[in-house]
């Protein structure tokens, strides 16, 4: 390379620096900016990125774990619809909407309306938002008689369909608790294999046909979820 | 066995919004980058946090890359080393930050002629060129890359004033591209 200029050595030591991260943060916009404009300095750069990278060819392959690209979906694209993977995927949204919205909504609603009674000492408790908390629903959970207290505080089924209710205990698949009934209150039997892994668990509706999933698993869209936290 | 061609292909198809392609280039790479961004970070938790986002960065400027440009495997071992070391210097003794979207955004769609050069053959003929370079100058280089090392990181490990360090590593670096060049 006889025909180069001083000028032109000099750049390629300036991309080789800013190949390498060496330049001051001012230095470094400078070149960026010159970047855009110059196509001898891009091929400069580029020609560093190559040699440079060369560097990491002794670098071992190592996998990543197995979740990563999971993660890196749903930070982009958001939760999956369909069911794939882990369980926990198909709720995470709504319930992080839920958790925030926990303590705001609080059980404090008429105690003399006709219907079930919410338990005077529960254990548990959880409330179920849908995003644009079209449906509201806060749980109850008595340990003494196994019964889960639920009151509808807004929103309903969508027309001709119905509301399930399903309990996720760890990674175990969702657990029916039954259909809604339209009534705004309820009380639910809680199976006893169930009571025991009731904390930290997650209560979720899912949209379901009349009379509830056909399938013994959510088929429909999961309209509102929420944690169970111990009281 | 991935080829320059698969590769290029998954990108240009990822720059289409074609999640399944983004999928292939991922179960391609990633090994890789991850080895990378690990090698610098060194820190497992760390380094799982970066690889999520070189490839949120992969997705997002797919659309940038120009086949012409970096070859696809320097360009993503440049995102992923820049990111690695971008979170590296973030640590308590902050450095010199480039800007991470430059790599991206910088493939040329004319190459120069060293462009042309075959990766393959790099290795060998970087290592042999890094080789002729007076004593810790190749380390220089390699701890600026590999390990995020500032000029003033180098200047210490060096023992000498930050510009002495620099005017020899300047030197260092035209001698090394003049060797590469030949």
């Amino acid at each position: 390379m006889s025909d180069e200029t001083p000028d032109h050595e000099a750049d390629k030591a300036l991309a080789g620096e800013y190949a390498l991260g060496l330049l001051s943060p001012d230095e470094a916009a400078a070149f960026e900016a010159r970047l855009a404009t110059d196509a001898q300095l891009r091929a400069a750069y580029a020609d560093w990125a190559e040699d440079l990278a060369s560097l990491t060819d002794r670098i071992e392959p190592v996998a990543p774990p197995p979740d990563s690209f999971g993660r890196i979906e749903a930070r982009l694209f958001g939760p999956p619809r369909r069911p794939a993977g882990p369980v926990w995927r198909r709720w995470g949204l709504g319930v992080a909407v839920a958790a925030g919205l926990a303590v705001a909504v609080g059980l404090a609603t008429g105690v003399l309306e006709r219907g079930p009674i919410p338990p005077d000492t529960p254990s548990y408790q959880a409330e179920l938002v849908a995003e644009d908390r079209s449906l509201v629903v806060s749980a109850a959970y008595d340990a003494g008689q196994g019964r889960l207290f639920i009151e509808r505080q807004q929103g309903g089924p969508r027309a001709g369909r119905a509301l399930e209710l399903w309990v996720i205990a760890g990674e175990d698949a969702p657990v029916s608790l039954g259909v809604l009934p339209e009534a705004a209150r309820a009380d639910l039997d809680v199976p006893p294999a169930l009571r025991g892994r009731l904390d930290g668990a997650v209560l979720a509706i899912s949209d379901e046909p009349p009379g509830g999933s056909p399938t013994g698993a959510p088929t429909g869209d999961v309209l509102a979820a929420g944690p169970i936290t111990k009281l | 066995m991935t080829t320059r061609t698969d590769l290029e292909h998954w990108i240009g198809r990822a720059a289409l919004g074609d999640r399944q392609a983004f999928s292939d280039l991922y179960s391609a790479t990633s090994a890789k980058l991850f080895g990378v961004i690990l090698r610098v970070l060194k820190d497992q938790a760390e380094a799982e946090e970066v690889l999520q986002e070189v490839y949120l960065r992969v997705w997002r400027n797919a659309a940038r890359y120009q086949i012409n440009g970096f070859s696809p495997m320097t360009w993503l071992i440049t995102i992923a080393r820049n990111a690695a070391v971008d979170r590296k210097r973030r640590r308590p003794a902050a450095g010199v930050v480039s800007d991470p979207n430059v790599v991206e955004a910088q493939a040329d769609p004319r190459p120069g002629p060293e462009q042309a050069a075959i990766a393959a053959s790099d290795s060998t003929r970087l290592r042999g060129c890094l080789d002729e370079l007076s004593d810790g100058h190749a380390d220089a280089v390699r701890g600026a890359y590999l390990e995020g090392e500032t000029y003033a990181d180098l200047a210490q490990r060096f023992d000498v004033p930050l510009n002495t360090m620099r005017t020899w590593l300047r030197r260092s670096l035209i001698t090394l591209k003049e060797c590469l060049s030949r």
